[in-house]
């Protein structure tokens, strides 16, 4: 043997982290490694998936030459007792087969799980590879110990077949073995029948029959796990081998790329067994000896079969296949025949461009279809516009509200094509900034659908595609600090209630790992042992994969079958399928998704459009919305945004009167600009300060090349960067990145967080900008801000899309006040405001709001015609908790002329008496005029429902008419809480007036007249707490309390925090005394001094005083009483 | 006795709100500056508060509050799991230890208990003072307790969560429960709402509406709940002790005093008693004699069985052992007027067929010599190897009770391969040997004696558990190893800075 040769080894039996649980390194760690071992090639095999092989070869690519050979393949895991096989694609059409046999064993299992027998390799097996693990069974480790026992029960007993003593021993590898020899009929015992019925397969067998089904593809692969027995077990399986002419095959059958991984391993063996450590005994690996190895070592430990050694390059050599032969094929539906995508697409826009723009056509969108066109020819990609117009065109059809979004979707071309209705000429898109030529990655267009429809265009995919052509892609679900430290604390035995402290699960925290800070504010003590242990594991953690999901509406569609390029597995949802490739996946392989979204906003609008249509006889849609109408921006500029997309958050109603848009753009801007990429890139006052005039606008220039190129990326937004195109043009322009550096600087961010590419990124990035003579403090900057972006980018396109939506329901708000809020209440849940607050809005604008009632409410809110000659809005059976939708529509069924009574209805509609008292509760009986209490008490009169039907009917006739005394007589404030009991609002008054007089007294002013309060003013202000927040690592708390009057900003500073922690963190209704503070654009704050809980009070709502017992303090603390049921709706905390 | 029937029952209901935080508190010292205590389990998928002690309800914490909030609000708290077991264990003991009041006392879980009265208030002076005295001795324990007295249970425990200290006078419950609220009526929460809805908040107001009124609507058993919570009726309180399914007991017209006569009526009883499991089919696996003193004293005296049990020998020998062997022997006083053998668990038993087998039978034996052993140096004295599971050899076995029969996880078997030599020693060395080795021939120092080594096999590579920072961490390479005699040693490898060689055990 050549010494080059003898210094050739590939690992073939690689399990990663994709093998959930099982494996303990990343695909791009093992791959990497073997490369710095100079491996000939390392073969990924997880189990019964593809899911890593993506990763694994995106981590290839961009590894220096020379690199090891990577080959694909899989683990073949049985459930039929058959050790386990990996697989290697040899060519394109063996890949297919091998994605055809993992489709069929995913699809007969529950999700995520993959079903596969013996029969399916043999039907699949064209093609493949195959090495024998006789010596492992993942599915069953005690089969294939009993296994090993049946075939070892022949080896000689120790002394005969052990080493003889002159060989030396000592602590190091051996070096020279001589092997036992022993009777062979040891291995040819037949295996006895497992449990189950499932056929254990006898080795022999086994091998014979692969043998004939795949000759000269079939090796017998071997690990030597430091056992005690290794060299028995070798010599046992070297003869085998010889006897049955198939070549051994050397493995080390590695968990992780490096030693120093076990305890990771274990720690994930005992998250995947839900056991702990100390528990976990032999589910754990005995050693350590798992991870890639070097040449020489599995040379020395394979010296009496070198042979081995050599077949896992010759095996290597034999496979012609890896992930660029992918052809990507786009489905042919949209085209019709004879015809070329390209052509068909001209004509599609040549059509559009004459629906948009009549017979004059502007110059202008002329020169920018044809420019588009052209790029769109160069690179073969018409196919894909095509698709998405076949979808948008189907939704259409079925008057389903859509609007596209994204890279692509920006264009010239998919304006007039219809996908979106923002008109490229109003603002400034350049379309080739969104397709990177140089990338050759299919453009990006994701299509928003109304949330409650988007079902229908799911389904009209599937039924024009095809099931085996169109699938979702996977979303793989990784660690989160939160998981990771709740999993890593269960394995070594923390408390729930610990590791709940240590996952941060009041305050949140997503996407960073767990740091000191965060522990300590869990008051656990980061030194202690454990703790500091548990919490460097989970850190370890986060970023692993844990299991695929499906993505919420990617859509994979394809020319040929879908599951010859990629294994397909069964969704949640039956007759749902999802790939096993997430988005980045797709991305490296060039792949055509399309985002089929769900947006609640569109469901609202077009309720909206539809009511108005009705009741005001106009007719809208979201391209003739009249644009640009001065009275929107005046309402907006105002913050009197409840309701509208995306502004009405507390965050974007302070930055509305700072910002006071004035134009679409300025919407735009509006979007972008609260978000926490400009947040944490603190991007936002500079912005602020420049617009106001207060900072003068200026472009730091290099000292070499164009003293503008910042002013061409940054104009638009005064040179501060706020979208992420900017950010990325920013490192093209000023750090010189190239396109793929920017390209792959953006997916450090988004995805492989956890592999500090980050930093390499970001020392090229400031490095760069400061060599070229920008300030260093400069370049810090705009790297944190793209650091920002990473996680929650909003390109330019993105916020021109929803600046769009923006703009409509700030519209219809502004004037079809009724239909609007009547659209929210129908689209629920959505936004940021629960019922009570669209409600109130509404009533502000002079909409008139009526309480459900039998005779007049649908299901649905309603429009009324008001007295005053306007709209009302008229609640429906919806708004009341736990009244069922079937009720309603049996209810509104029979209901003709009305109910002149309640036993009317209740024979009619057949209703439930459990729907009954439901409707009385709600006081739903206004119209047939009785007292809410009356009623209540004489429903709860009527029989069960589950009487014998024989007296049921003479039930009712016969008993007679109670001769009762009065009941109590309800006060008003008891109504209330009961009405936000049972519809989360009232419109008889507001909690907060019952209590105006008390407050008065103490000189506590109402949220009205905090905001006409002097700014420094000293003032008190109580209210019913609506939301909580701490944004970022700020400390600060901010509160929105309200009352019958308006609604009241109040700012903690962190270190009131602590002191009035209780307080804030438990009161439903405050009592706050601070500071009146008085911003920009007329925004008021109450900034804290003290914050008192008064949620008592709320008690007294609901009692009447001079009945209320004296010695409710020594009341019971686990009787739940009603009155402690929640009479204000919870606020929303901690978004 | 006759009289006593026809007595009207007086019933005390103890409430002891913060049963669970209180067993806490009395278990540990009291700190200087002691934090708010909380009791937390899982319900509804989160982590929920289900006890507070004072302190933490001052802060506003409360029942049923998520812990996630409950520690925003007060960061500084301490939580300790739930443990309902533990607190009707103490529920339990506060019954036993009421059994000074009166010999009826009745759980009401999971925190309260009822003790009827009427024949022994007049020991203590009058209700008033037995109500004080149970009281103020419980809160000396430093029980948060509250309590009333009333003649329905229904009436005593509304008034002790309500009104502290209550005595209900003749025929005064309505009125005394008139202003309560309408909670403490203790019904469903539907009907509770129900009744608050229509604005009838107190019971006094509930009881003031027609009969049928209430009855058409919420039915005939809320009608009976609260006539009782006036006075009227009464569903029976459950006496604590239930009395087991198999019991046998005599009585004596003449206190027995002597040991002798003793024995022999546990003798009978313990025919008998087996008589009975016989017919049903059972066997005890705890069984308790108890001693009725003519003064009033009680002794129990209880014994444990590995394996479920009725021969009259071997229980009577078993009692025998125990008796004989008590630290604290049995003071008959003036005598015994009843005598009580029970058996307080029991488990389906199948008939005993005389086996063949002789294994089986040894097992019966060894079986029954642990069950005397037991009896008389207790559970924990008497004791065997049970494998444990883990790749560390020293750590792969522990001692624990022989009367344990539940099987390990790993039997013992599955630590050995059965067509094999052993692959470890079955006993290894207290602690591993510092041996050296030389080479050519291969030699084994050990002892101070040289042995070569003829063959070997190894290496089988053992990791250390690098989560207990307390144990050895360098992992081991063991080797099986024989002899020119034919001894054989199990050597290890300690993979450190030198490597270092041991015996840890030698295969017999």
């Amino acid at each position: 043997m050549s010494a080059h040769s003898e210094s050739a080894y590939a690992e073939l039996a690689v399990t990663t982290n994709y093998s959930f649980l099982r494996g303990g390194s990343h695909p791009a760690e093992l791959v990497q490694r073997a490369a710095e071992l100079g491996h000939t090639a390392i073969g990924i095999a997880d189990r019964n998936t593809l899911a890593g092989v993506v990763r694994a070869y995106a981590a290839w690519q961009e590894l220096p030459s020379p690199k090891p050979k990577l080959l694909v393949g899989a683990r073949l895991v049985f459930a039929d007792g058959t050790p386990d096989v990996l697989a290697y694609p040899q060519d394109r059409a063996g890949y297919g087969n091998l994605c055809r046999l993992l489709s069929a064993g995913k699809l007969r299992a529950p999700k995520g799980d993959c079903v596969l027998t013996l029969e399916d390799l043999a039907h699949w097996q064209e093609g493949l590879l195959l090495v024998v693990l006789p010596q492992n069974n993942e599915a069953a480790p005690e089969l294939a110990e009993r296994f090993w026992n049946k075939q070892i029960s022949a080896l000689p007993p120790l002394g005969e077949g052990a080493r003889r003593a002159d060989e030396g021993l000592s602590g190091a590898p051996i070096s020279a073995i001589e092997c036992a020899e022993r009777p062979s009929s040891g291995l040819s015992a037949t295996f006895p029948q497992g449990g189950k019925g499932d056929h254990f397969c006898d080795l022999r067998q086994l091998l014979t029959l692969l043998k004939t089904t795949a000759p000269a593809r079939l090796w017998l692969g071997v690990s030597m796990p430091y056992r005690g027995d290794d060299q028995r077990r070798l010599s046992a399986w070297h003869k085998l081998a010889r006897e049955m002419d198939v070549p051994l095959l050397a493995c080390n059958d590695v968990l992780y790329h490096v030693a120093e991984r076990r305890p990771l391993h274990d720690v994930l063996t005992c998250i995947r067994e839900h056991t702990t450590l100390d528990q976990a005994g032999k589910l754990l690996q005995p050693n350590a000896e798992r991870h890639l190895k070097s040449a020489v070592e599995m040379q020395e430990l394979f010296a009496t079969a070198p042979e081995a050694i050599s077949q896992t390059t010759k095996l290597a050599a034999q496979v012609n296949f890896t992930l660029d032969q992918i052809k990507y094929n786009y489905p042919e539906e949209p085209v019709p025949k004879g015809k070329s995508p390209q052509k068909h697409l001209e004509d599609l826009v040549e059509q559009g461009l004459h629906l948009r723009y009549g017979q004059n056509v502007p110059d202008k969108v002329r020169a920018s279809t044809d420019k588009e066109l052209r790029l769109i020819a160069k690179m073969d990609i018409a196919p894909y516009f095509l698709t998405v117009h076949d979808i948008v065109k189907f939704a259409r059809s079925q008057k389903i509200l859509c609007q596209g979004r994204g890279s692509a979707a920006n264009s010239a071309v998919c304006y007039v094509l219809d996908i979106t209705a923002v008109d490229p000429m109003a603002i400034d898109l350049l379309f080739e900034r969104f397709i990177s030529e140089e990338r050759k990655e299919p453009p990006d267009i994701d299509v928003d659908f109304e949330h409650e429809r988007r079902e229908e265009v799911i389904q009209y995919i599937y039924s024009r595609y095809g099931r085996h052509r169109a699938a979702l892609a996977a979303t793989v679900i990784c660690y989160r600090p939160r998981s990771a430290i709740r999993e890593v604390g269960k394995v070594f035995g923390l408390t729930e209630d610990v590791t709940a402290r240590m996952g941060g699960s009041v305050w949140g925290g997503w996407g960073r790992g767990l740091q000191e800070r965060e522990i300590r504010q869990g008051e656990l003590d980061p030194h202690n042992a454990l703790i500091a242990r548990a919490v460097a594991f989970a850190n370890e953690l986060v970023g692993f994969p844990r299991h695929l999901s499906q993505h919420v509406g990617g859509f994979i569609l394809t020319q040929d079958r879908l599951d010859e390029t990629v294994p397909v597995g069964p969704a949640t949802m039956e007759n749902r399928f999802f790939i096993e490739w997430d988005k980045d996946d797709i991305d490296t392989l060039r792949m055509m998704k399309v985002d089929v979204l769900a947006l609640g906003i569109l469901t609202c609008i077009r309720k909206a459009f539809d009511l108005i249509r009705l009741h005001e006889g106009v007719s809208l849609d979201l391209a003739s919305v009249r644009r640009e109408d001065p009275q929107v921006y005046e309402m907006l500029q105002k913050a009197d945004s409840i309701g509208v997309f995306q502004v009405e958050s507390r965050a974007q109603m302070s930055m509305l009167p700072r910002l006071k848009p004035t134009n679409f753009y300025d919407l735009v801007i509006e979007v972008a600009l609260v978000r926490p990429g400009p947040i944490q890139g603190d991007m936002v006052h500079p912005y602020l300060r420049r617009r106001s005039g207060k900072e003068k606008v200026e472009y730091p220039s290099p000292k070499h090349g164009d003293p503008n190129e910042l002013r061409h990326v940054l104009h638009k937004t005064m040179g501060v960067p706020l979208f992420q195109e900017q950010a990325m043009k920013l490192a093209i322009v000023a750090a010189q990145f190239t396109p793929d550096e920017a390209n792959g600087l953006r997916r450090a961010m988004a995805t492989f967080r956890n592999l500090g590419t980050i930093g390499r990124y970001k020392e090229k990035f400031v490095s760069r900008m400061i060599e070229r003579g920008y300030e260093p403090e400069f370049a810090q900057r705009c790297f944190k801000q793209i650091e920002g972006f990473g996680s929650y980018g909003f390109p330019e396109s993105h916020a021109a899309s929803f600046a769009h939506l923006v703009y409509i329901s700030a519209y219809l708000k502004k004037f079809h006040p009724a239909a609007f809020a009547c659209a929210l209440l129908n689209s629920q849940p959505m936004g940021f405001y629960a019922p009570a607050e669209i409600v109130r809005d509404a009533r502000e604008h002079e909409v008139e709001a009526r309480h459900v009632d039998v005779n007049f409410s649908d299901w649905d809110n309603t429009i009324e015609a008001s007295l005053n000659g306007g709209l009302a809005l008229r609640l429906g059976l919806r708004q009341v908790s736990s009244f069922r939708e079937d009720w309603a529509k049996k209810l509104v069924a029979v209901r003709g002329n009305g109910f002149g009574a309640v036993s009317a209805l209740a024979k009619k509609a057949k209703l439930s008496k459990q729907a009954l008292i439901i409707l009385a509760e709600a006081d739903s009986f206004q119209s047939i005029d009785k007292d809410r209490r009356e009623i209540l008490w004489a429903v709860r009169r009527l029989p069960d429902d589950d009487d014998l039907p024989l007296f049921a009917a003479a039930y009712v006739e016969e008993q007679p008419d109670e001769n009762i005394a009065p009941l109590p007589i309800m006060a008003l404030s008891e109504h209330v809480v009961a009405d936000y009991q049972m519809l989360r609002l009232s419109l008889k008054a507001n909690i907060m007036s019952f209590l105006r007089g008390l407050f008065q007294a103490e000189g506590v002013l109402s949220c009205a007249e905090i905001w006409a309060a002097k700014d420094g003013a000293k003032a008190a202000c109580a209210g019913i707490v609506l939301t909580r927040q701490m944004p970022g690592d700020s400390g600060v708390v901010f509160i929105t309390l309200s009352d019958e009057t308006k609604i009241a900003n109040i700012v903690v500073w962190p270190r009131l925090v602590s002191v009035f922690r209780r307080e804030i963190m438990g009161g439903r209704l405050l009592l706050v005394e601070g500071k009146v503070q008085r911003g920009e654009g007329d925004v008021v704050h109450l900034v804290a001094e003290r914050v008192t809980d008064r949620s008592d009070e709320l008690l007294r709502l609901s009692e009447d005083e001079q009945d209320a017992p004296s010695y409710k303090a020594q009341a019971s603390p686990t009787a739940k009483h009603p009155r402690n049921v929640q009479t204000v709706p919870k606020s929303r905390d901690f978004h | 006795m006759m009289a006593a029937l026809k007595m009207k029952r007086r019933l005390l209901a103890l409430w002891f709100q913060r049963l669970p935080t209180d067993r806490l508190k009395r278990l540990k010292p009291q700190a200087l500056t002691p934090l708010p205590l909380v009791i937390a389990e899982k319900a509804q998928n989160a982590l929920r508060l289900c006890a507070v002690d004072h302190m933490a309800a001052r802060l506003g914490l409360h029942v049923g509050q998520p812990l996630a909030n409950a520690r925003a609000m007060v960061p500084e708290l301490e939580v300790v799991p739930a443990n309902p077991q533990a607190d009707a264990q103490l529920l339990n003991q506060l019954a036993d230890w009421c059994d000074r009041f009166t010999p009826v006392v009745a759980l009401d879980p999971p925190d309260g208990l009822i003790l009827e009265i009427a024949g022994s208030a007049h020991l203590f002076g009058d209700e008033q003072h037995t109500l004080e005295k149970v009281i103020s001795t419980l809160r000396a324990k430093h029980f948060t307790v509250q309590g009333a007295i009333a003649n329905t249970s229904l009436a005593a425990r509304a008034l002790a969560r309500h009104r502290d200290g209550y005595i209900v006078g003749e025929n005064g419950e309505a009125k005394a429960v008139a202003s309560l609220p309408v909670e403490a009526l203790q019904l469903d929460a539907t009907t509770t709402h129900a009744f608050r809805r229509a604005g009838l908040k107190t019971i006094g107001q509930v009881a003031g509406r027609k009969r049928s009124e209430i009855a058409a609507r919420f039915g005939a058993s809320t009608l009976s709940i609260i006539d009782e919570a006036q006075g009227q009726g009464g569903r029976p309180i459950t006496p604590r002790q239930t009395p087991p399914d198999f019991w046998q007991a005599q009585n004596f017209a003449e206190p027995v005093a002597t040991l002798d006569v003793v024995r022999a009526v546990l003798q009978t009883l313990a025919v008998n008693l087996c008589t009975l499991m016989q017919q049903e089919g059972m066997g005890a696996r705890h069984l308790e004699a108890s001693f009725y003193r003519a003064d009033g004293a009680i002794r129990r005296v209880g014994v444990e069985t590995g394996s479920a049990l009725r021969s009259p020998a071997v229980l009577d020998r078993l009692l025998h052992d125990k008796l004989a062997t008590l630290a604290d022997p049995l003071d008959p006083g003036f005598g015994f007027d009843l005598i009580r053998l029970a058996a307080l668990r029991v488990e389906p038993m199948a008939p005993t067929a005389q086996s063949l087998d002789v294994k089986a039978r040894e097992q019966v034996e060894v079986d029954f010599l642990t069950d005397r052993l037991v009896a008389r140096f207790g559970r924990s004295h008497v004791r065997r190897f049970h494998p444990r599971d883990t790749h560390v050899p020293e750590a792969a076995w522990r001692m624990a009770s022989a009367q344990e029969r539940s099987p390990p996880a790993t039997p013992w078997q599955a630590m050995r391969t059965p067509l094999e030599a052993p692959r470890r020693p079955l006993r290894l060395f207290q602690r591993p040997e510092l041996v050296e080795l030389a080479q050519d021939p291969l030699r084994l120092l050990w002892r101070r004696a040289a042995r070569t080594l003829t063959h070997w096999e190894g290496p089988e590579r053992i990791a250390m558990e690098w989560w207990r920072p307390e144990a050895p961490q360098a992992a081991r390479d063991y080797y099986r190893a024989e002899d020119e005699a034919g001894r054989r040693y199990w050597l290890y490898c300690e993979q450190g800075q030198r490597p270092q060689w041991f015996v840890h055990g030698v295969f017999t």
